[in-house]
């Protein structure tokens, strides 16, 4: 498979940073073709312009780095996103890849007489999120993980009908010694060798 | 609610959308019932919402926050009695350029402290009222089946930063698309009928 990492972390060489490195490793043994999209490296502008909100908006006429992002994810068997958790879900640079990228006719078509879109990602057969939060598995479930939500439920919706889902977090990463990072580290990467 | 200070943070790329109506109409009526209102619109202050290097490495030392314009918005919240947000839902959620607000503006200090065990404790106790405005393309039951991702964040998160003893509103219009203009008038007049009586 052709898998599309999206990966966004402020500071080289964050817990994250070596998240992302168990990932590809993962998915290096079972053999897979990773392709990582680095927001933070390549300065990605999460901001939704005024031109790409208008109905008459066509992503063909998106700019290079966009269309290039477009593309990736169209050509792509699976979607990983890996990032830190933010005020409960991705941090904006990844909010806005979603926003700017899911446009309507690359990633969906919208049925506006339905207020309903149809998903155009049935290449997307496999969605997985690894999220690291600092807060407790207990208060996340009280906040009700959107981040989580947002992935694994909202964007499923436009992919492959039988696309199947993973979510791997590291809660309590502000309390975390050593040994719960290096766990964490090792079953991401023997999660995704198992893809 | 007594005269009190307002918060209004407000994201839409378009102002001449129905967002920027939205945002017009309880700037109004909150300034109609006395408050003082201060309102922010991140689209027009081309408002960066990315997290920089510095700012993450700074965020659980004692000055996490590195740039004027973010001390410009954190005075406003600290000053702020209420915070409404106005803002269309994408992807269930906020824009990015208003999740990053809460990213960069409401860090360790303002929003939230670190007790000894560095456990997140509520700092906005000044804030007694968190009001969300939103529209939606989608009808109610297929936001709840994708679950609502935006309302858990400003209903859940923001608030329980908050003082809790008032339960947050959420003003939300739904089938934005097919939307007549009867629709878009009564929840103008819901929204600005509700704001007046904060």
């Amino acid at each position: 498979m052709r898998v599309l990492v999206v990966y966004a972390h402020p500071v080289p060489g964050s817990f994250n940073a070596a998240v992302l490195g168990r990932v590809r490793a993962g998915l290096g043994r079972a053999g897979h073709e990773v392709d990582v999209v680095d927001l933070h490296a390549v300065d990605f502008d999460p901001v939704l312009p005024v031109d790409e909100w208008q109905v008459e908006y066509d992503p063909a006429d998106a700019d290079p780095i966009l269309s290039d992002h477009i593309a990736r994810l169209l050509r792509a068997d699976a979607l990983v996103f890996v990032h830190p958790t933010w005020w409960g879900g991705q941090p904006a640079v990844v909010k806005g890849w979603i926003d700017r990228v899911f446009a309507n006719g690359a990633a969906y078509d919208r049925l506006a007489h339905k207020n309903r879109v149809r998903g155009r990602l049935g290449n997307i057969r496999r969605l997985a999120v690894v999220a690291t939060h600092g807060s407790s598995k207990l208060v996340n479930l009280v906040q009700g993980e959107p981040g989580k939500v947002t992935v694994l439920r909202q964007l499923r919706l436009l992919c492959h009908r039988r696309c199947r889902r993973q979510w791997l977090a590291f809660y309590n990463g502000d309390r975390a010694g050593d040994e719960e990072r290096r766990a964490f580290l090792i079953r991401v990467e023997d999660a995704f060798a198992r893809w | 609610m007594p005269a009190v200070r307002v918060l209004v943070v407000h994201a839409h790329p378009d102002p001449g959308s129905f967002n920027g109506a939205l945002v017009h109409a309880a700037v109004d009526a909150l300034t109609g019932a006395g408050h003082d209102v201060d309102a922010l619109d991140l689209y027009a202050e081309d408002f960066d919402p990315v997290m920089s290097r510095a700012e993450r490495e700074a965020y659980e030392t004692d000055s996490p926050i590195c740039s004027p314009e973010v001390a410009r918005h954190v005075e406003l919240v600290r000053h702020a009695d209420a915070l409404v947000f106005v803002y269309p839902t994408w992807w269930g959620g906020l824009p990015a350029i208003l999740k990053g607000w809460l990213d960069r503006v409401l860090v360790p200090g303002v929003a939230f402290d670190f007790d000894d065990t560095h456990r997140v404790t509520p700092a906005m106790q000044h804030v007694q009222r968190v009001v969300g405005v939103t529209t939606y393309g989608s009808a109610p039951w297929y936001v709840r089946v994708v679950g609502d991702a935006g309302r858990r964040t400003i209903t859940r998160i923001v608030w329980l930063n908050c003082r809790r003893r008032s339960r947050p509103w959420w003003l939300a219009m739904y089938r934005l698309d097919t939307a007549s203009r009867t629709d878009c008038e009564a929840f103008l007049a819901r929204v600005t009928d509700r704001l007046a009586r904060l």
